[in-house]
C-alpha cells in the first residue's frame, strides 16, 4: 500500500495504533504540539505528494483544540499536493447540541443564565384612557421605543452543525469517514461523500458473546428517538423490544416522568444508545426499569463521553455492566469502573480506510452476518 | 425602513475590552452567553433580536486561542443564521497571523485557513489590528481593515518618556525595519537596528548593533512580544553600547511562557504595551508594565464603518 498515509492527531492515538497495526502499515510520522502562546503547531513528517491521505482524529477530550488541529492537519495536506484527505472522524463533534445547557457537573441548568432577558408577563391596563395616552406620549418624547420590547425574545442557541461541515469543506477535505452519527441527516450537511459506519454489527456480535442467554432478554430504548436504532437490532436477533419515554406535561416542572412502553418484568434488560455523555439519561431508565422488574440490566453505547461525574452516576446505578466503544477517549482518562467494558471499533475503520482506498464496496460492513474478527 | 443599529457583542477572550469600546460608542453591549457544554463544546446563546442589525463582535486571539477562535466562528454563523444584515468581526490580535508562509516543506498557512474559516462561517468584514503581515489583509476576499497603534504608541513617546527628544528608535530585528522607521519619522528621531549574525550553523548567534546609541534612551518598537527572548537581549546589547535608558513597545503583549520573569529581570525601564490582550493578572506581577488602550481606535473605526464614514483618519490620529 505504497499510496496510502494514515496520520493520527492528538485526541486518540491508541485507536490510530490499533487501525494502522490492522491495517499493516505504520502511522505518519507528524510533531502536533502547541506553542507557548496556545497556538497549534501541526509538522508533518512524511511527503504527501500526489498520495491518498487519512487523517484519524475523534470528537473528545478538548474538543475545540482537537478540531483546529484536524483543520490544520487538513490544509497542510492539502497545500502540499495530497491527492486525496478523508478524515476519519469516530465521534463526529458538535453533531448533537443539548436542548438544554447543563452544568459542568452534570445536572442540567434549571433557570436560564441571568444575562437572557427574561420576558416579562403582559402587564394589564387598568389606567385610563387619557393616562395610557399622556404615558405613550411622555415616552415617545423621551425617544424611547416600547414597540421592540414588548414581545418576549426567546433565546437564539446557535446550533452548530452545519458551520463545522463547511469548516471542513474549506479547510480542504474531499471525504468524510465517521461512526453513528447523532443525526443521519448531518450527511446532507456536507458536499463531499460522508461514510456513516454503524456499531450495529459489533454490538451485535458483542450481544451474542459476551451476554448469557440474551434470547430471553428484551432491547430497550432509554429514548424516543433510539427507537429506530434499537429497532433494528431486536430485529436481527429475534428479540423482544421495549421503550421508555419522557413524558413532558405542558406546566414545566423539573421532573419529567419516565414511562416504560413494553414489558420486562423478570427478564434481562439491554439498553442501547449511541452517545453517554454525563449518562443522566442511560442511568434514570435503568432505575426504572429495576423499579418494573427487571433482572439484569445491560448497557451498550457507541460513544461514551462520559463527562463530569458520569462514571460515579454509572456505578451508583442499577447498571450490571456496559459496554462502551473505543471511538472517544472518556474524559476522565482511564475507566475505572469495573463496569465498564470495551469493545474494539478499530476493525471496521481499518477496513473502511482499506476498502475506500482499492476502491471497493464498503456494503458489507453495514451487514452483520459478514463477521469482521 | 428602519434604521438598523450597531449591536456589540463578545465572546471569553477580552470582556474589558469590548466593554470599553462599548462605553465609548454610548451603547450597552449586546446580551449573549457564551459558555461551554459539560462535554467540552462551545455553547453560544444569542439573548436579543439581531434580524437586520449591524452586528460587531469582539474576539481577540489570546488565551485559548482555539476555544476562542470556535467561540468566535459559532458566534458569527448564529448571527448569520439569525439574519443579521452585516456581521464585523474585530479581531484586536488575529490568531495565527505568524504561520503565514509555507516556509518549510509540509508547513501548514494557517492564517489562510483562519481566513477562510471566517468567511466560511459568515463574516462580511474584518477589523484588526496591526497584523503580523499586512499582506493577510490578501488571504480574505471580504474587506479588511487593518488599524494601526502607531499613533497611539507615538502619543504615548510623547507625553510619557521624560526627555523624547534625546531618543533612538530601535528595531529589535531586520524585519521590523520598515515599522521603526516609521515612527521615527514621524517623531524627528533617529533610528537603529539590531541584527542576528549567524557564522556558521549552530554557533551561538550574537546580536550586533547598526547605528549609534551612546547616551540616548533606546526605545525598542516591535509588534509582538511573545516569550521576549529577542527583546532581552536586545535590550542587553543596546545597554552595553552605551544607551542610557531602554524602553520597549510592542502592539500585542502575549506575554507566554517565561517572559515576565525575563523582562522583570532585564535592563529594560518599562514594557509599553496595547490592550489587545487582557493583561491584569500580569500587571500584578510585573511592575514594569505599562499599557495603551486602544479601545477609542476601535469604537471610532466600528462608528465610522456603521455610519458609512472614512476610517483614514484613524491611521494617523488617535482619537481623543
Amino acid at each position: 500500500m505504497r499510496n496510502l498515509v494514515v496520520f493520527g492527531g492528538s485526541s486518540h492515538p491508541e485507536l490510530t495504533d490499533l487501525i494502522c497495526r490492522r491495517l499493516g502499515i505504520s502511522a505518519g510520522k507528524t510533531k502536533l504540539q502547541k506553542f507557548s502562546n496556545n497556538e497549534t503547531s501541526v509538522e508533518l513528517n512524511e511527503s504527501v505528494r500526489e498520495r491518498d491521505v487519512y487523517i484519524i482524529q475523534s470528537g473528545c477530550g478538548h474538543v475545540n483544540d482537537n478540531l483546529i488541529e484536524l483543520l490544520i492537519m487538513v490544509n497542510a495536506c492539502k497545500i502540499a499536493s495530497a491527492k486525496r484527505i478523508t478524515c476519519v472522524i469516530p465521534y463526529f463533534p458538535y453533531s448533537r447540541q443539548a436542548d438544554v445547557p447543563y452544568k459542568a457537573s452534570g445536572a442540567p441548568l434549571a433557570r436560564l443564565p441571568p444575562a437572557t432577558p427574561q420576558g416579562e408577563p403582559p402587564q394589564q391596563n387598568t389606567e385610563d384612557l387619557s393616562q395610557q395616552l399622556l404615558k405613550k406620549l411622555t415616552l415617545a418624547a423621551a425617544g424611547q421605543e416600547t414597540n421592540k420590547e414588548k414581545a418576549p425574545y426567546r433565546e437564539w442557541v446557535a446550533r452548530s452543525g452545519t458551520l463545522i461541515a463547511d469548516l471542513l469543506t474549506c479547510a480542504g477535505a474531499d471525504h468524510i469517514i465517521t461512526m453513528d452519527l447523532h443525526d443521519a441527516q448531518f450527511q446532507g450537511f456536507f458536499d463531499c461523500p460522508v461514510d456513516n459506519l454503524r456499531s450495529l454489527p459489533l454490538m451485535i456480535k458483542y450481544i451474542r458473546h459476551q451476554i448469557p442467554n440474551y434470547e430471553n432478554a428484551v432491547i430497550v430504548s432509554p429514548d424516543a428517538g433510539g427507537a429506530k436504532r434499537a429497532t433494528s437490532i431486536a430485529e436481527k436477533l429475534c428479540m423482544d423490544f421495549a421503550l421508555i419515554h419522557k413524558e413532558r406535561r405542558q406546566v414545566r416542572s423539573e421532573k419529567a416522568e419516565l414511562i416504560l412502553v413494553g414489558d420486562v418484568r423478570g427478564k434481562d434488560c439491554i439498553l442501547v444508545d449511541d452517545i453517554a455523555d454525563t449518562s443522566f439519561t442511560i442511568t434514570k431508565a435503568a432505575a426504572l426499569l429495576r423499579k418494573k422488574g427487571a433482572l439484569k440490566i445491560y448497557a451498550l453505547v457507541t460513544h461514551a463521553i462520559l463527562s463530569a461525574g458520569a462514571i460515579e452516576n454509572i456505578e451508583r446505578s442499577t447498571i450490571d455492566e456496559m459496554a462502551v466503544s473505543n471511538s472517544v477517549v472518556s474524559q476522565n482518562q482511564r475507566i475505572t469502573s469495573k463496569k465498564i467494558k470495551v469493545f474494539d471499533v478499530a476493525p471496521i475503520f481499518s477496513e473502511a480506510i482499506r476498502r475506500i482506498h482499492f476502491g471497493e464496496s464498503l456494503s458489507m460492513l453495514f451487514d452483520p452476518n459478514h463477521a469482521i474478527v | 425602513m428602519s434604521d438598523n443599529s450597531i449591536k456589540i457583542f463578545t465572546g471569553n477572550s477580552h470582556p474589558e475590552l469590548a466593554k470599553l469600546v462599548a462605553r465609548r460608542i454610548g451603547i450597552d453591549l449586546a446580551k449573549a452567553v457564551v459558555m461551554k457544554y459539560s462535554n467540552q463544546e462551545t455553547s453560544v446563546t444569542i439573548g436579543e433580536s439581531v434580524r437586520d442589525e449591524d452586528v460587531f463582535i469582539i474576539q481577540s486571539g489570546c488565551g485559548e486561542i482555539n476555544d476562542n477562535l470556535m467561540e468566535l466562528l459559532v458566534m458569527i454563523n448564529a448571527c448569520k443564521t439569525a439574519s443579521a444584515r452585516r456581521i464585523t468581526a474585530v479581531i484586536p490580535c488575529f490568531p495565527y497571523a505568524r504561520q503565514d508562509k509555507k516556509d518549510k516543506s509540509r508547513a501548514p498557512i494557517t492564517a489562510k485557513l483562519t481566513a477562510n474559516m471566517l468567511t466560511v462561517a459568515g463574516a462580511d468584514h474584518v477589523i484588526t489590528m496591526d497584523l503580523h503581515a499586512s499582506q493577510i489583509q490578501g488571504f480574505f476576499n471580504i474587506p479588511v481593515d487593518n488599524l494601526y497603534c502607531e499613533p497611539s504608541m507615538i502619543k504615548y513617546i510623547r507625553t510619557q518618556i521624560p526627555n523624547w527628544t534625546n531618543a533612538i528608535i530601535v528595531s529589535p530585528d531586520a524585519g521590523g525595519a520598515k515599522r521603526a522607521t516609521a515612527i521615527a519619522d514621524r517623531l524627528n528621531l533617529d533610528f537603529a537596528l539590531i541584527h542576528k549574525e549567524r557564522k556558521k550553523a549552530n554557533e551561538v548567534s550574537r546580536m550586533v548593533l547598526v547605528g549609534d546609541v551612546r547616551d540616548k534612551i533606546a526605545i525598542l518598537v516591535d509588534d509582538m512580544a511573545d516569550t521576549c527572548g529577542t527583546l532581552g537581549l536586545a535590550a542587553k546589547t543596546l545597554k552595553e553600547n552605551g544607551a542610557i535608558q531602554v524602553y520597549a513597545i510592542v502592539a500585542h503583549g502575549i506575554l507566554s511562557g517565561k517572559a515576565i520573569q525575563v523582562i522583570n529581570d532585564s535592563v529594560i525601564e518599562k514594557l509599553v504595551v496595547s490592550n489587545t490582550i487582557p493583561h491584569e493578572d500580569k500587571m500584578a506581577i510585573c511592575p514594569k508594565l505599562d499599557i495603551i488602550d486602544i479601545s477609542p481606535t476601535l469604537a471610532e473605526a466600528i462608528r465610522r464603518t456603521h455610519n458609512g464614514e472614512s476610517v483614514s483618519y484613524l491611521f494617523s490620529h488617535v482619537p481623543e
